[in-house]
């Protein structure tokens, strides 16, 4: 790529200060907030802990309810993602690969589905939640989060499907690849980073996902984020800035894996509608 | 229409050979579409008839438990949970909180995307990397880590105060305040922004650029002449999920906004449980849906137009 402008007159102070400003933005309170993991205490207005510990950390994983919090998002999250899959990818790839009648209205359907307010939907899904017995169950909650992986895992791979050039696999056809074949070395192939990029945000949005977990999991099932509503009201701010830590764990694993493909576009692109 | 549908196929052929015809696009795209039709169709379905006063079949239970409930006096129902919400005081100031926060919101997150990406694009580099890579940390952190984390970073006790009140400056405590809301708006909103931002321009071919610069162009002519035009379908995409996300957040104004007024998608949870008055409530819902569903026809009309473009070049 060519750089048009790499003299354009900008004072090098001022960008150097721009990146600063935005890291202590993004990053800053990620930071002080990791630091009290290990802070003894901390009073204001000291620039340093009184010292540093490790007990906030055995205080986490000794704590029973905290231990099955953590043991239900890894258990759920994964769950989740793999019904998504099941349920939407076929429908991705309908939507990126064929021309159905209602194609344009399925995606805008999901769409506005996702612009009602989630909190105003929780509300209302109590009634046919306690009609289906569905309350305080596990199947209850890895509802409530599928709801919110459905737009990531149909939008993103159609697009990804869509991208596909047919006349490679036409021509794998004429070379004599059978159909399923043609299909899983190429189709799938070139799909895959734009289903990855949807495996990582379902991930993400099942794993974020607390207040409709809340509605409908307690006080039978608590998620990580739905233990950490309680746990900032409740306890110290290390054990919250330790747990934060551990939440955090599973998502920056994630960063590195799908990077690439997030950035390189395939997120973006899943979000036009063609 | 049909135009409008096509995929982008080179041959601009709906099927390729062997595969199936619409009735399987349709079959295959029914499982998502029935989980979206029960599980959010049908509740949504089933809350507005409770909001125009419905209370029976399935609203009986939640009209017997709620509190200030009205019950239809004609036969679409009534307006009476409407009036309540629309005359209560308070819904005014949580609604103009709600609409100032995310208009400010999305102009910052808007300005901060697009400056970013425009530094990418035209001059690029390792600090752009830095500053894009940056912007994209919010993705992975969990909301309620973010809130909690801004939370204590601008609490009284915080990392700004305490910084500043070593240099000798009383740094305002800005948790529990509106400002903290636009903070931990923008905070968690810039990734998706950057995302659709930067690859809208990064598509923008080259040669228009050069073009334009060797015919004299300045840089400023140069962003708004072409790029900013040719980048519109994803800045308008990037504006209207990032107001609609703003519009009905739950967890930043929950962790960061003041008591009162705060914004509708933390009123909505109030009056549901705290206040027990569920079908004022869904009212709220239904309001922030409305101005939602405002915004979504920009979104649907910009990508469909944008679709109708590409197809004529």
């Amino acid at each position: 790529m060519v750089k048009a402008f790499k003299s354009l007159n900008l004072s090098r102070i001022g960008v150097n200060l721009f990146i600063g400003l935005l890291a202590v933005f993004i990053l800053g309170p990620l930071f002080w907030l990791g630091l009290h993991a290990f802070a003894v205490d901390w009073h204001y207005p000291n620039l340093y802990p009184s010292g540093f510990t490790m007990r906030w950390w055995s205080k986490v994983f000794l704590d029973s309810a905290l231990a099955t919090a953590i043991k239900n998002s890894l258990v759920i999250s994964p769950i989740v993602v793999l019904i998504s899959m099941v349920i939407c990818l076929p429908a991705a790839y309908a939507a990126g690969r064929m021309n159905f009648f209602g194609r344009k209205a399925f995606m805008i359907g999901l769409f506005s589905a996702n612009s009602f307010p989630k909190i105003g939907l929780f509300a209302a899904i109590a009634t046919l939640y306690y009609a289906l017995n569905l309350m305080e169950t596990f199947a209850g909650v890895v509802i409530i989060q599928l709801l919110g992986t459905i737009i990531y895992m149909t939008w993103i791979p159609a697009a990804a499907f869509a991208a596909v050039p047919k006349n490679l696999e036409e021509a794998a056809r004429d070379a004599g690849a059978s159909k399923f074949t043609v299909f899983r070395t190429i189709t799938l192939r070139l799909a895959m980073p734009g289903i990855l990029v949807a495996i990582v945000m379902s991930f993400l949005a099942s794993f974020d996902e607390a207040q409709g977990t809340y509605l409908v999991g307690a006080p039978g099932i608590f998620t990580m984020p739905t233990e950490m509503y309680s746990l900032v009201q409740n306890y110290p701010i290390q054990v919250a800035a330790v747990f934060s830590i551990l939440l955090a764990i599973p998502s920056v694993l994630l960063l590195g894996l799908a990077r690439k493909h997030i950035m390189g576009g395939q997120l973006a692109e899943g979000f036009q509608l063609k | 229409m049909i135009s409008l549908l096509r995929n982008k196929n080179e041959e601009g052929s709906f099927t390729t050979k062997g595969e199936g015809p619409s009735l399987l696009g349709l079959g295959l795209s029914l499982p998502p579409l029935l989980i979206v039709l029960v599980f959010v169709g049908l509740p949504i379905f089933i809350g507005l008839t409770f909001s125009l006063g419905f209370t029976t079949g399935p609203n009986r239970v939640i009209a017997i438990i709620g509190q200030q409930i009205h019950k239809k006096n004609h036969w679409w129902g009534t307006f009476g949970a409407y009036n309540d919400v629309i005359h209560d005081s308070r819904f005014l100031g949580d609604l103009s909180l709600t609409i100032v926060v995310t208009v400010l919101s999305t102009t910052l997150v808007l300005l901060l995307a697009l400056s970013i990406g425009l530094y990418q694009r035209l001059i690029g580099g390792r600090k752009a990397a830095v500053l894009v890579t940056l912007s994209i940390v919010p993705l992975f952190v969990p909301v309620v880590i973010s809130a909690w984390a801004i939370h204590t970073f601008y609490s009284g006790d915080g990392f700004m105060r305490t910084l500043f009140s070593h240099m000798g400056i009383n740094f305002p405590t800005l948790t529990s305040t509106p400002s903290a809301i636009v903070i931990g708006t923008v905070w968690t909103s810039l990734p998706f922004a950057i995302l659709m931002i930067s690859s809208g321009l990064q598509a923008i071919p080259d040669a228009l650029i050069e073009s334009a610069k060797d015919c004299g162009a300045s840089a400023f002519r140069i962003v708004v002449n072409i790029l900013i035009p040719l980048a519109k379908t994803p800045i308008i995409i990037a504006a209207s999920f990032t107001s609609i996300g703003i519009l009905g957040s739950f967890t930043i104004p929950f962790f960061l906004g003041p008591n009162q007024p705060t914004m509708l998608g933390v009123e909505i949870s109030n009056f549901f449980g705290s206040y027990n008055r569920p079908q004022q409530s869904l009212v709220m819902a239904f309001i922030v849906f409305a101005i939602a569903s405002g915004i979504a026809v920009a979104y649907v009309r910009s990508n469909i137009k944008s679709a109708r473009e590409s197809d004529r070049l």
